[in-house]
């Protein structure tokens, strides 16, 4: 018998093995992928599975593939069944009817077997550049149906026994406007997959298969555990929220939110019942998504120690009638859902909770990826190329503690790319300023993160460009008396022009913030700008010195710290 | 000649190694730090021990004042120059963050003074370094005019594409000089010539961050060594491993950060020689971390990838080491989930660990230690401080208590923790690159490194662990053998299938030249040795690696063997390569080293009569056993001890659990066979 605080040492090694596997899956992604997207964003999540389905480990990755993988897993081995699997089989998968969060989300899936048994998958969930959607890059802004959003992919094998399937890869690289990009992205998914595979070979070998399932199924009871623990200090209640998604891209009305949540006994009842019918335009969250959305909320909610596996979702029922814009039925498009919808969800629980636990939660965030996508063929060298190009936002303030300024919105966690990859990638434009933009920050008592603003100048004879933003109408909302964030927004200056208009007036686009396949020329300019967070608390009980020092850097101007801060001449 | 002698600063005592080069002895000791004024530790060093320093003839310096200062903010005032329009690249960042699922997340605060000493420059180049706008000298000139009224102590200019065209930064640079003599401006593709502007920018502004402070700090050490009588000139150790004179060094302060752990990487290596180990794995555990390094086949692993905190990068070459906080002084905690941690906050040398009776209340790895009998209390630092275990036994008692622990169990459960930290990091710079441990001697040093290192080998399967001489000041001793060491980067992308071949030979040509001549300038008149690499990666990905480039003239045939090298480097780290690919070379790059007069530090003192005793040490399972007590010089050559023992010396003491037995090696190391089946 060993002594209960060697269990714990166990299995703090066994839960940071299978956390620093995750993680060095990305390493190897990042280091070896061809886009930008994979490469300098990392816009992708490495995550272990036993053969049930249930989560083992992540690391930090996006939150919205994190929650949403776990439902492509489970229809994947649904599907297929077990015995589809032998060792050396490598699965992909991106259909959204079918568990994944958007077309542009491949899901590469692995079995790893020892002794001739299938023991765990190892996973990884990637956004590819190209998905040959309608327009380049996908995420069309005013697709309406799923066909449009790119090659749909059911769980497919592309790899039996470790040798490549070639008619699948020659299906897949012929529909796909850059597939040399497209290849090499899939080998880096693949070398990561092979390496986790390596790491839990080695784990097993050094501790034995018994004592791995053990500790893993011991560690899922402490996060359920834990998970409880947690929701038991929320006070027992009914709250709700209400958000609404501004446009669809096709026609210009709200799609309002109704979130219902219970709390009672360490459960939580997440319910949408209420909420607008699914859109014709691509802002249509699945329910995969809806549910990852909530499980985001709460795991930033509860202590960030907590094991991130399987075990923190048991607490949880999600309701999400479908026929909604969060259970979209088929053929629905639903590339906005993962990207815009499941930031909105999320941010509804903090706002729905805000006199429940005020200590915890935080003001909305800025809510939108800004996802801005563009592609062509380099005119130096006839290739072609596409880019998912997205921003950051200003996130809320909470208590004690000002909004962070320009961070990816609360469903990603990927990096920008620098300006000097980005020019040296994509010939198609060069970028002006990327900046804070003064005053985004909602006012509060601790004010809202500043969102940015970046200038792109056309540099070739021609580009196709697509959009699918959001929150540049409904503002990001401040919470226990603070302010709103300011919005976003997308603007166009054709050559010489100097004044900026929206795509509306220029190109004719159903919606300003979302549209699709519009063509840009040499040296016409557009400008994002990417929404602040919302104030926590109430704007004339923040520390004087405080709004003095924000004028000084220029986080707030003099006006605002008079009008809206009440700071006084001299105070 | 006369005395070689090296300092090495850590975070909890510093250490020195005097050599005397007509005798062939070494002598060594090791005092308190002075994190507040760190160079009365030095004063206090050459004081105790009574070194004349006007008999020393090189002294090279290993310091934490730049990591420190980074650490605790206490840099100068900032300003931050840039392309107009980019202003906030040091506030923006990567957008990304550390953790997920933690709201109460704060983005790391920049190094720069304030959002208005961000100032931006109308000037631009595309990405190919061809210009699109050209500086504006009376704008320059304007510009520092209002830095002069600021009160900046230090400026550092960062332009987007530096890195492939220099002279925007050259120019502004220049009207610097003459606008605000005597200012020190930090240039980007002088200090970190890599793509990606917010990885340089944040390495140009770490640097500048440090230059009025390391220079303070170099000319009153300066000063003090001139006072006491010291003639020559002296040198930093640099992270990379290399020394570079220290007037030199404060120049360039952000070279330095990594300045102590380099001087025990720097001894590693030789005694690896000496020894014949072309494969090690090196533990150095001190006071406040462990430090976790690798030679493989004779060879350092070079790096630049080190982060002041989690975001603020400062991509400077390095030695490839993984610092854990896993030292002496580290405090144990218990975690909201009822976990127990070991680390990374330290007790350091004020108060320290409770044992020291300096005022500490918290639980550390050296308390354990005690407790477990592993460590003697009459003899820390050979005698020279007493350790007090009577409120140690307490203070374990109430943070084992609510996991039911008694304080023998808890300590126990203390050392395996850190030593699981430590096998984590060794496992971090070896199985994930590829290199199996098994296959690979641990040389264990530091204060602390030999009393854990045993256990630590056992963790991985290393067979052999080895204690070299004097490990309690071995990286001072790495700073006797520091070689200069140059590197100077090209930055130039080329398709493999497009290599215009004769510009690369003159470019190389070129840096080598000025390597050579950076080299003769930190007095080094010898033969260098070159080295040259060229990083590549397959066209597509944006992460490259450092591929070996043969000496002499670089023909199409060359780079063939070079792209085959680095398709064979690739499926190594990775599993695969990709055959017919087309390889992108995106930098060029230039070692050069300056070797210093060899040291002979092979003398081995006669072994001592001293008596042999025994102790009581808890064994886990097995309770208090005996264990053999000898001190180290003691130790008859060929005379093999079996563990469970515990091998004294000053300044460090040596561990061995039961099966394993360790004797005396070559040049006076300890070898210790771990009984794991390799």
């Amino acid at each position: 018998m060993t002594s209960p605080v060697i269990d714990q040492v166990a299995l703090t090694v066994v839960d940071n093995y299978l956390t620093s596997c995750c993680r060095d899956m990305g390493v190897t992604m990042m280091t070896t992928a061809y886009s930008p997207i994979f490469n300098e964003s990392l816009d992708f999540s490495c995550v272990i599975f036993d053969p049930a389905g249930n989560m083992l480990a992540q690391a930090e990755f996006c939150p919205s593939q994190i929650g949403t993988i776990k439902f492509t897993v489970d229809w994947t081995i649904e599907e297929l069944g077990l015995d589809a699997f032998e060792e050396g089989d490598v699965v992909l998968h991106n259909d959204p009817y079918r568990g994944s969060g958007h077309v542009p989300e491949h899901m590469l899936l692995k079995g790893v077997f020892w002794e001739g048994e299938l023991v765990a998958f190892v996973a990884n969930v990637a956004h590819m550049s190209e998905v040959g959607a309608k327009t380049p890059g996908g995420l069309s802004g005013d697709a309406t149906e799923i066909y449009q959003e790119g090659l749909l992919l059911p769980p497919v094998k592309i790899k039996r026994r470790g040798e490549d399937i070639e008619d699948v890869w020659k299906i897949i690289l012929a529909n796909h406007r850059t597939p040399r990009v497209t290849l090499g992205d899939f080998r880096a998914m693949m070398g990561s997959l092979d390496l986790a595979e390596k790491r839990l070979h080695r784990l097993i070998a050094d501790h034995g298969l018994q004592f791995v399932q053990t500790a893993a199924s011991d560690l899922m009871a402490i996060a359920e555990r834990r998970m409880r623990a947690e929701i038991e200090e929320i006070p027992d209640g009914v709250y709700t929220f209400e958000d609404a998604i501004e446009d669809d891209g096709i026609t210009d009305h709200d799609y309002p939110m109704k979130l219902t949540l219970t709390v009672a006994g360490g459960e939580i009842i997440a319910d949408f019942t209420g909420s607008a019918p699914q859109a014709v335009g691509p802002v249509n969250a699945i329910y995969a998504v809806t549910a990852s959305a909530i499980y985001n909320a709460f795991l930033h909610l509860t202590d960030p120690t907590i094991p991130r596996n399987e075990g923190c979702y048991r607490p949880f029922t999600i309701i999400a009638p479908p026929g909604t814009i969060v259970n979209c039925s088929f053929p629905a498009p639903v590339a906005g859902g993962n990207t815009e919808t499941s930031p909105r969800i999320t941010d509804m629980v903090f706002g729905a909770l805000q006199h429940a636990i005020p200590d915890r939660v935080a003001a909305a965030c800025g809510g939108t990826s800004s996802p801005f996508l563009f592609g062509g063929t380099d005119p130096r060298t006839g290739e072609p190329y596409a880019h998912f190009h997205f921003e950051g936002v200003g996130w809320g303030g909470r208590r004690g503690l000002d909004g962070n300024n320009m961070v990816v919105t609360i469903n990603g966690n990927c990096r920008n790319t620098p300006v000097e990859v980005f020019e040296t990638r994509y010939p198609a434009f060069r970028i002006e300023s990327y900046r804070l933009v003064g005053d985004s920050g909602g006012p509060g008592e601790f004010r809202g993160g500043l969102g940015g603003e970046r200038i792109f100048t056309v540099t070739v004879p021609e580009v196709t460009v697509s959009a699918l933003l959001n929150r540049m109408k409904t503002e990001p909302w401040g919470v226990l008396g603070g302010g709103a964030g300011a919005v976003g927004g997308l603007w166009v200056r054709r050559g010489g022009a100097s004044e900026w208009r929206t795509f509306v007036e220029e190109f004719g686009t159903m919606s300003p913030s979302k549209f699709s396949g519009v063509t840009l020329r040499d040296g016409d300019q557009v400008k994002i700008l990417m929404p602040g967070g919302g104030g926590y608390g109430d704007p004339s009980r923040r520390d004087r010195a405080l709004v003095r020092r924000d004028v000084e850097d220029g986080f707030v101007s003099e006006q605002a710290a008079r009008t809206v801060y009440g700071l006084e001449d001299g105070a | 000649m006369g005395l070689v002698i090296g300092i090495d600063t850590g975070g909890t005592f510093t250490d020195m190694v005097v050599f005397d080069p007509a005798t062939g002895r070494i002598e060594s000791l090791k005092t308190s730090s002075t994190p507040s004024s760190p160079g009365r530790a030095i004063a206090n060093a050459l004081d105790e021990s009574g070194v004349p320093a006007a008999d020393i003839s090189t002294f090279t310096h290993g310091t934490t004042v730049g990591t420190n200062a980074l650490i605790e903010r206490t840099g100068c005032k900032v300003a931050f120059v840039t392309t107009q329009g980019f202003e906030d690249m040091p506030f923006i960042q990567r957008i990304n963050r550390k953790v997920l699922y933690d709201l109460r997340w704060r983005k790391p605060e920049p190094l720069v003074a304030s959002r208005r000493l961000c100032l931006g420059l109308d000037e631009r180049l595309d990405a190919s370094g061809s210009e699109i706008r050209p500086v504006d000298e009376a704008e320059v000139r304007e510009l520092c005019q209002a830095i002069r009224e600021s009160g900046a102590e230090a400026v550092a200019v960062c332009l987007l594409f530096s890195y492939v065209g220099t002279e925007h930064e050259e120019r502004v640079k220049q009207i610097f000089a003459e606008e605000l003599p005597g200012l020190p401006v930090s240039v980007s593709h002088e200090v970190a010539p890599i793509w990606r502007e917010y990885e340089r920018s944040s390495t140009t502004i770490a640097d500048a961050y440090l230059r009025p402070l390391l220079g303070r700090y170099v000319r009153s050490l300066d000063a003090a060594l001139r006072d006491a009588g010291m003639t020559g000139d002296w040198t930093l150790m640099k992270s990379n491993g290399g020394a570079m004179l220290a007037a030199a060094a404060a120049d360039a302060p952000i070279q330095t950060v990594m300045s102590g752990p380099a001087g025990g990487m720097t001894a590693t290596q030789h005694v690896a020689e000496a020894l014949g180990e072309p494969n090690v794995l090196s533990l150095d555990m001190g006071g406040t971390s462990a430090d976790v390094g690798i030679l493989v086949e004779g060879r350092q692993r070079h790096t630049t990838e080190y982060e002041i905190e989690w975001g603020l990068p400062a991509a400077v070459p390095l030695i490839d080491i993984k610092s854990v906080g896993a030292g002496g002084g580290s405090i144990a905690w218990v975690d909201a989930g009822g976990f127990l941690r070991v680390g990374p906050r330290s007790a350091g040398a004020e108060p320290g660990p409770i044992c020291y009776g300096r005022g500490g209340t918290e639980v550390t790895v050296t308390d354990a230690n005690l407790l477990l009998g592993r460590v003697n209390p009459d003899y820390f630092l050979a005698g020279r401080m007493r350790l007090d275990a009577s409120s140690v036994t307490e203070a374990m008692e109430a943070v084992g208590e609510p996991m039911g622990l008694d304080a023998l169990e808890l300590a126990a459960s203390i050392v395996e923790i850190a030593n699981e930290n430590m096998a984590s990091a060794i496992k971090m710079v070896s199985l994930e690159r590829g290199h199996d441990p098994r296959r690979f001697a641990m040389l264990a040093f530091g204060g602390a490194g030999p009393l854990h290192a045993a256990a630590v080998a056992r963790l991985l399967g290393v067979p052999k662990v080895i204690v070299p001489q004097y490990p309690g000041v071995f990286s001072a001793l790495g700073l006797l053998l520091a070689d200069i060491r140059v590197d100077k980067v090209w930055t130039q992308a080329f398709r493999s299938n497009d290599v215009d071949a004769p510009l690369v030979n003159r470019q190389f040509d070129r840096i080598t030249e000025r390597a050579i001549g950076d080299l003769r300038q930190e007095g080094h008149s010898g033969e260098p040795e070159v080295r040259r690499a060229i990083n590549m990666r397959y066209f597509g990905q944006n992460y490259e690696h450092e591929v070996e480039i043969e000496a002499g003239e670089l023909d199409e045939a060359a780079l063939e063997r070079a792209f085959r090298r680095f398709d064979a480097l690739h499926a190594e780290r990775y599993g695969y390569a990709i055959d017919g690919e087309v390889i992108e070379l995106v930098s060029f790059k230039v070692t050069v080293i300056g070797r210093r007069a060899p040291l002979d530090l092979s003398r081995v003192d006669g072994a001592t009569e001293l008596p042999r005793s025994s102790r009581q040490v808890y064994v886990r399972g097995q309770g208090f056993v005996d264990a053999t007590v000898v001190h180290r010089s003691s130790l008859e050559p060929g005379e093999a001890i079996a563990g469970p023992a515990v091998i004294e010396e000053e300044g460090s003491t040596v561990y061995l659990e039961p099966g394993m037995v360790v004797e005396r090696g070559a040049v006076g190391s300890l070898v210790i066979e771990t009984g794991v089946e390799a």
